[in-house]
């Protein structure tokens, strides 16, 4: 038992950087602490363990933040990046909201992951990825700070995305020259399920999506399949703390064949012949669950919806949060190109 | 043969094994931008570590997810230190299997062990983190009306004009904005700062002799000091915060001694101390003696407000059987306290307790001997167990009116914002009145007599760091007690954030008030260590201490 727990964490040091390795390590750590065996979660804990950055209205790297209210009386925060433009060195209060000059500008709404529990819109890491994906695509994103389990279970999270959703659609400062805003969806891990099902619920309101993009997007089933089998508790991720996640954000008394976890299973909704956003889906050939995530490729496909996959054979969970490895720039190129190619 | 894989070359210091341009004691780049500090050397430990407690993790879960309940954790930025922490609690909990092979330990070294080396996480580095420190919005709501934002629009270009010297066109301005103002929201929001920045401003502009307050009763300013602050404390959690963290880190700090002697800079009601001297009467093993120190304005009308205080006090301890004295000091300045007054015994362990006063000391231009080294110094020399130090998390002391100005609008709006959760009257009232002083303070006043000159936590840790005080981390039960008593007792959107070791208190994502402790290691002796003298109170009216012996 022992022993075959030292091989696997030999495989997990062979195919990442040494840093890369203590970031998720110590994630995978502080995450194992949180995680009560009866469910709960230890909220204070995670909250002083989880690294935050303020938002900075002064241009760090041509790029400029600030928080606003989406919803005051839910207190749905979000935090906006925008690029900054040469000349100033100090944002005042009258350009955050300026109008956004380019003929075209895209609007990346971003759903940042840990699961449904962790993490926040804040988060160093987060708020690191959000500006990054500023600069690729010269676009604006806006980071949404939802609510997150098991305090908080389906369908707040989704409702949160949607709100921000609206939010940003209504925005006249966010208008690209057609007078419209041309959105985006874009979200790693659970952030990457709030796509798809943001998506969904944006398309019954006929509400324009350009695009989604799921960067490593948390789906799962009651099967187990293959690739769970494999690599269970191989690299960084167990099939344990994946079931607990799915029983802290789903419906009490649900199992994960529900359509929030698994949307083309049994109970997943029909999405032929309707007018889906196009996606881009990245899937690291050593994540646990990209059995499932392949099969949400497979469902786009066959619904006839367009979908782009992006397979990166030795990629592990986390790839994307530090910019040394190959990988990460790939994906991030595909990311600038998926997000470009509407103009 | 390295286990681990040397990546792609991609980008910067990515801590590589193959990496030879990196000096050993230069943080990890990647990871600080991920919000960790980590030394490129310590990367393999720390990776070693980490593998040791996963196995742990395997193979005694109960034990571990005992450990998360029970441990304290502090500062989670330095992995380093965070795991040998978890490590070592392990170690006492339960043993390591004993089937992973001792690791051998590589890059064994001097410094290296030791949790805080003197220059550690305090030198001003280069990291994003700290470029942070400049222009933090108030929280923005998406409704602020066009002229909301027109408003704060023209405030900036007169506060520009005043520091451009233009005090005609300034004035003009003045007009256009109390006009702009009765088309503003002014009962929340940024309508209702712009109100009190428009009045601070006007008193700049108009009465060049620089005034202290707006607009007293002509009450003694230092009584009507204490009923706002009062109001204050009770409208929101921000001085509750500041007493109760203060507290649980001085309360720690006196473990394991019997004698104890708290230096309090600022007494007021000393509302703070009633929770200590409850917390040390349930101390395992008995109270200590206590000692407190209170240093307040001299009162002019006869009373000994200090001595009242004290009295209270007294009677407080005496209720619950925790041995008790009290000296009040009278000073109107804090640089005019001389250490002997303090008299402080060398047999005990003293916890010097500053809430928001060090910014007092502080003057526009560094300078030698300036007030705050002189105080710093012979802190210092007390050799303290602890100085808390609780201090708004704000940039109202550059040089530049426009970018102080600029600072405290956005600010004391964020400030104003969370009051706004407030529904006690007249504390509410009360609490806006002792915020508005502050602006007028930071705003109008000039040279001596602006005393609100609020630097962020990147700043004074720099300058204690320097002044030899080593940081105290602030942890995780600290952090649990302030999120806790802020569901009590606020409102949602207060926020609890631990920052290297420290504590702030922010509404919803911009921090207000930051909260750090610190510790003078061994002093060498010098010509201003308190010498055993017998004590000459500043105060002629003062009596002699009260005890409840």
């Amino acid at each position: 038992m022992a022993g075959s727990n030292e091989v696997n964490r030999n495989e997990s040091k062979m195919v990442v950087p040494l840093n890369t390795w203590v970031l998720i390590s110590n994630f995978k750590l502080a995450y194992n602490l949180l995680r009560r065996p009866d469910g709960t979660f230890n909220r204070h804990l995670a909250e002083f363990l989880d690294r935050k950055v303020p938002a900075n209205a002064t241009p760090v790297d041509g790029v400029f933040s600030f928080d606003v209210f989406i919803n005051r009386s839910t207190s749905l925060l979000s935090r906006i990046y925008r690029p900054a433009h040469g000349e100033e060195p100090q944002i005042n209060i009258t350009d955050l909201e300026k109008p956004v000059t380019a003929e075209v500008v895209p609007v990346i709404i971003f759903f940042h992951g840990g699961s449904f529990a962790h993490s926040s819109a804040n988060s160093t890491i987060y708020d690191t990825l959000c500006r990054r994906l500023v600069g690729i695509c010269k676009a604006v994103v806006v980071s949404v700070n939802y609510r997150r389990a098991p305090e908080n279970r389906y369908p707040c999270a989704y409702d949160d995305g949607w709100a921000a959703l609206n939010w940003v659609n209504s925005r006249t400062w966010l208008q690209s020259k057609d007078s419209k805003v041309h959105i985006y969806l874009a979200g790693d891990s659970s952030g990457g399920n709030i796509v798809h099902h943001v998506a969904l619920q944006a398309v019954e309101s006929n509400i324009e999506v350009l695009g989604n993009i799921l960067l490593n997007p948390m789906f799962g089933g009651e099967e187990r399949t293959e690739s769970e089998k494999r690599f269970d508790g191989k690299y960084f991720v167990t099939i344990r703390d994946r079931d607990w996640y799915w029983r802290a954000f789903l419906p009490e008394g649900e199992d994960r064949d529900h359509p929030a976890c698994n949307p083309f299973g049994p109970k997943g909704k029909i999405l032929e012949g309707i007018k889906f956003p196009k996606s881009l889906v990245v899937v690291a050939g050593l994540d646990l669950i990209q059995d499932w995530q392949l099969a949400y490729v497979k469902g786009l496909e066959k619904a006839g919806q367009k979908v782009k996959l992006l397979y990166l054979e030795k990629a592990t969970i986390g790839f994307y949060l530090l910019p040394n490895n190959n990988h990460f720039y790939t994906v991030m190129d595909e990311i600038s190109a998926f997000v470009d190619s509407n103009c | 043969m390295s286990l681990y894989s040397s990546g792609t070359s991609a980008a910067s210091s990515a801590g590589s094994s193959v990496s030879s341009t990196t000096k050993p004691s230069e943080i990890d780049g990647l990871l600080a931008g991920a919000g960790y500090r980590v030394r490129s050397s310590d990367l393999r430990h720390v990776a070693q570590r980490l593998e040791r407690l996963d196995a742990a993790m395997v193979n005694s879960p109960a034990e571990v997810s005992q450990l998360a309940s029970d441990a304290v954790h502090y500062n989670p930025s330095d992995i380093a230190s965070w795991v040998d922490s978890l490590l070592s609690e392990l170690n006492q909990t339960a043993s390591l299997p004993s089937d992973l092979p001792e690791l051998p330990e590589l890059m064994v070294g001097p410094g290296l062990n030791q949790t805080v080396l003197a220059e550690d996480a305090w030198t001003d580095h280069d990291a994003p983190q700290h470029q942070q420190l400049n222009n933090q919005f108030p929280v923005m709501t998406a409704m602020e009306e066009d002229s909301g934002i027109r408003l704060v629009h023209v405030l900036l270009t007169c506060a520009e004009s005043v520091q451009r010297g233009d005090l005609a066109f300034a004035g003009s301005l003045i007009e256009d904005m109390q006009s702009l103002l009765t088309r503003v929201n002014t009962s929340c929001g940024i309508g209702k700062v712009a109100g009190y920045f428009i009045d601070a401003l006007s008193r700049r502009i108009f009465t060049p002799q620089g005034v202290g307050f707006g607009g007293g009763v002509g009450l003694d300013p230092a009584y009507e000091n204490e009923v706002l602050y009062h109001h204050f404390y009770e409208a929101c959690p921000y001085l509750k915060f500041a007493h109760f963290t203060a507290n649980q880190a001085i309360l720690e700090a006196f473990d394991g001694h019997d004698c104890v002697h708290v230096v309090d800079f600022n007494l007021m009601h000393g509302l703070q101390w009633p929770a200590l001297i409850q917390a040390l009467a349930l101390r395992p093993g008995g109270p200590p003696l206590l000692r407190l120190t209170g240093i307040g304005p001299p009162s002019p009308d006869g009373r000994d407000s200090l001595r009242e205080v004290g009295l209270r006090l007294s009677e407080l301890a005496r209720s619950v059987n925790v041995r008790f004295a009290f000296r009040g000091v009278a000073a109107s300045r804090l640089e005019d306290v001389k250490p002997w007054m303090l008299q402080v015994n060398p047999k005990e362990a003293v916890a010097v307790n500053s809430i928001m006063q060090l910014h007092r000391l502080l003057g526009s231009e560094p300078s030698r001997n300036s007030p705050i080294e002189m105080v710093l110094g012979w802190i210092r020399n007390l050799n303290p167990k602890i100085m808390t130090v609780i201090e708004q998390e704000a940039n109202h002391n550059q040089p530049g009116f426009l970018d102080r100005f600029t600072d405290a609008l956005y600010y004391y709006s964020t400030m104003f914002d969370s009051l706004e959760a407030c529904t006690l009257q007249p504390e509410k009232a009360l609490a806006e009145i002792y915020i508005q002083r502050e602006i007028c303070n930071v705003v109008c006043c000039e040279g001596s007599a602006r005393v609100e000159r609020h630097e962020p936590l990147a700043k004074w840790r720099g300058r204690l760091g320097q002044a030899g005080f080593r940081p105290l981390h602030l942890g995780s039960n600290a952090f649990k007690q302030a999120s806790m008593l802020l569901t009590l007792f606020s409102a949602e959107g207060y926020c609890v954030e631990e920052k290297e070791g420290c504590l702030t208190l922010g509404w919803h994502s911009r921090p207000l008030i930051a909260a750090s402790a610190w510790e003078a290691p061994l002093a060498l002796p010098d010509a201003n260590s308190p010498a055993a003298a017998p004590g000459i109170f500043v105060n002629p009216h003062s009596n002699p201490p009260i005890n409840s012996l």
